[in-house]
């Protein structure tokens, strides 16, 4: 290690390379403290916006598949596929000829959607229904709808970042296995079809569109990491 | 080690002490003339004084701590970055992000008070640089917390990317190599991860920091290696900027196949890395410290590049664009602006080429601009007219065996055992690459090997007349 600091021969070694100043004062405390101030920064700001979504968003449900990959720093997730992430789907709707635009891999669009009809709650919520999609981000929403922001890369694949849901170690058996027999269930195909609407995710969406994924619920169980 | 009493006036320190290991001859030598009487005690107390022999074991044994230190904080880091992975939900959120923002600010706290211990503490100072670099890696583990907690779907590069800058800030302030090679780490691991995310066609980083990492690292690193006078940080930096620049235009390259972008890519990083000197900038007399290195750096590029290029592979065909990639423009400028500074180090260099000072090198300036000359008209003629075939493979190999000859020449004349040796490895890997590239027959093969060893010997007997000549002459100055 060449940083070493070596006072003790303060001609023969190089005085820059010393926490102590050759005049034997030390290095002052804000050496310490304005890059620690910018690194918490960096640490604060990395979840600001989702922090601001979580605590002021409306919160929604969708519809999901999931499988599991595995993160170096953040761990075991499941990565998320929508049902409004399909791109077959959203050109249908309302607006839906946005996707055939040549800037659309460019800007982001908005997808509204739709809360379920208010009545019984349900046990796990239903999922939130896509009613058109937008350019802009439309203004003046009734209170069952709700704008969530999307980008389409160029292999026509959208994401909301919501794609992730990171869970511990410790629950990720038990959870796979739960998931696993709801998607994949040996019986008839009417049957499949109830079981996938029995995993949906619940989601905050803040007023410009962010979203956060909150909880997971895998037919009636809910699982909030 | 306390000074010496006998330590006085009249013995001048060297300022810089020269390396250990001749030290430690030095110290073996001076006992035995010493005990063979041709040194008096006197004399031999005062070598002991210039070249401090007693420091020789304190610092290998502070050198063992301060790794042992290093490599505990190191451990500790990936302890608690592995704790966030394993996301333990005994503990809830509040508690974890209380616990590590704690001991983040904690940790590099104690390690910073520590490590500005006065003399005479200096066990307590390498402690707190190791804590520092456990501090390094408690950020990362924080930036990891917080992008779970929110189950961000964000690219795993990014956060190295946002790690790295933090721990450089860090490195600025504390003017700590440590700290400084492990956040060049950090943005080399977050270069590659979006490099494997690009390649498995995920989501394409289009992501401005890695389209601009070339400016990054030549404005984050190389200021920071002046700032601690650390060679290793140069040459790291280098290597980041070099390879970046390279990497960077590929994906241009690939949407379409132009020469003069091909041309651009490998031949302007050791264009630049050649001619790189602080005196750009600086209106100093003094040379560049670093300069020596960027040059081997130049030269390590070049040689990548011909293995590389002497493959037939690449002559065959013309090269066919893949639609799939896409580049981003962005990246020209990056490559405007390094041109900017290679263009001017190269208006410098112009001074020196009519002093003719460089004639006792084979790889001097004159040369290193030709083989880049040569480079680039061969890609462009093989991209934008007609495929070269044979020709551009001929010529790649020429320059590849020249180079390494010319390394090998440079090598014996100014004694230096690296050059002679990278020499030596490149022509050698050059000859085994193409002895396996090409399935011939035995007979043909003996007869190239036969003249590859003729030309050897010729080379050899040309040298040496030249030597004989030379050594008529005064001595040349070795430096570039």
């Amino acid at each position: 290690m060449n940083d070493q600091p070596a006072q003790l021969q303060p001609t023969v070694v190089d005085p820059r390379q010393q926490p102590t100043q050759q005049s034997g004062r030390r290095l002052p405390g804000w050496r310490l403290w304005l890059p620690l101030l910018f690194q918490t920064g960096l640490i604060l700001a990395v979840p600001a916006q989702d922090a601001y979504t979580y605590a002021t968003g409306k919160p929604i449900t969708l519809q999901t598949v999931p499988v599991d990959p595995y993160d170096l720093l953040r761990g075991h997730y499941q990565t998320l596929s929508y049902d409004i992430s399909r791109p077959d789907q959203l050109k249908t709707l309302p607006g839906g000829d946005w996707f055939t635009q040549s800037q659309a891999q460019s800007s982001p669009f908005y997808l509204v959607l739709e809360a379920p009809p208010a009545g019984s709650s349900h046990t796990p919520p239903k999922p939130w229904k896509p009613v058109q999609v937008s350019a802009k981000q439309p203004a003046n929403l009734p209170a069952n709808q709700v704008a969530i922001q999307g980008k389409i890369d160029q292999y026509d694949q959208i994401t909301y970042g919501l794609e992730t849901y990171y869970m511990p170690e410790a629950q990720r058996t038990q959870l796979n296995q739960d998931i696993s027999q709801q998607v994949n269930p040996q019986s008839s195909s009417n049957n499949q079809q109830a079981n996938q609407q029995a995993f949906v995710v619940d989601v905050k969406v803040d007023k410009t569109g962010n979203a956060v994924p909150i909880s997971l619920w895998v037919k009636d169980r809910n699982y909030k990491f | 080690m306390a000074p010496s009493p006998k330590q006085s006036s009249s013995i001048k320190l060297p300022l810089d002490l020269p390396p250990e290991n001749f030290r430690r001859q030095l110290r073996h030598e001076a006992e035995q003339w010493w005990q063979e009487g041709l040194i008096s005690v006197d004399l031999y107390e005062q070598l002991a004084q210039r070249y401090q022999f007693q420091a020789l074991e304190r610092e290998a044994s502070h050198r063992f701590i301060a790794i042992l230190m290093g490599l505990g904080g190191i451990l500790l880091g990936l302890a608690v970055i592995t704790f966030v992975a394993a996301n333990w939900q005994v503990w809830s959120r509040p508690v974890k992000v209380v616990l590590l923002l704690s001991l983040f600010l904690g940790i590099n706290a104690a390690g910073f008070y520590l490590w500005r211990r006065p003399i005479g503490q200096k066990g307590q100072q390498r402690l707190g640089q190791g804590l520092l670099l456990l501090g390094a890696l408690l950020l990362g583990a924080n930036l990891a917390l917080m992008s779970q907690m929110f189950h961000q779907s964000g690219n795993l590069y990014e956060l190295f990317l946002i790690w790295s800058l933090g721990v450089v800030a860090m490195a600025y302030s504390l003017r700590l190599i440590s700290l400084a090679i492990l956040a060049w780490l950090l943005m080399a691991i977050g270069y590659w991860t979006a490099w494997i995310t690009r390649l498995q066609q995920v989501d394409f980083p289009d992501q401005f920091l890695i389209q601009h990492l070339p400016l990054l690292a030549a404005g984050l690193y190389v200021p920071l290696a002046y700032r601690c006078r650390s060679k290793i940080l140069f040459a790291l930096s280098g290597v980041a900027v070099a390879v970046t620049l390279t990497f960077n235009l590929l994906p241009l390259i690939w949407t379409g196949v132009n020469g003069w972008l091909i041309a651009v890519a490998v031949t302007l990083p050791p264009l630049l890395l050649w001619s790189y000197s602080s005196q750009i900038w600086r209106s100093s007399r003094t040379p560049d410290p670093f300069q020596a290195t960027a040059r081997s750096l130049a030269l390590w590029y070049m040689s990548l590049l011909y293995t590389v290029l002497a493959f037939r592979v690449w002559w065959e065909q013309p090269w066919s664009a893949s639609s799939v990639q896409s580049g981003n423009v962005q990246v020209l400028l990056d490559a405007l602006v390094f041109a900017v500074i290679a263009g001017l180090g190269w208006m410098q260099l112009r001074h020196g080429w009519y002093q003719s000072r460089h004639l006792d090198r084979a790889l001097h300036s004159g040369t290193i601009a030709g083989f880049n000359l040569v480079t680039a008209l061969a890609l462009i003629w093989h991209c934008e007219m007609s495929p070269l075939g044979w020709t551009g493979l001929i010529v790649l190999n020429l320059l590849l065996f020249l180079l390494a000859i010319g390394l090998i020449r440079d090598g014996l004349a100014l004694g230096s055992r690296d050059a002679f040796w990278g020499g030596m490895t490149l022509l050698v890997f050059g000859i085994i690459c193409r002895m396996l590239e090409y399935n011939t027959g035995l007979l043909l093969k003996s007869v190239v090997f036969a003249l590859c060893g003729l030309g050897v010997i010729a080379a050899g007997l040309w040298f040496e007349r030249n030597i004989k000549l030379a050594s008529a002459l005064p001595a040349q100055e070795k430096s570039p």
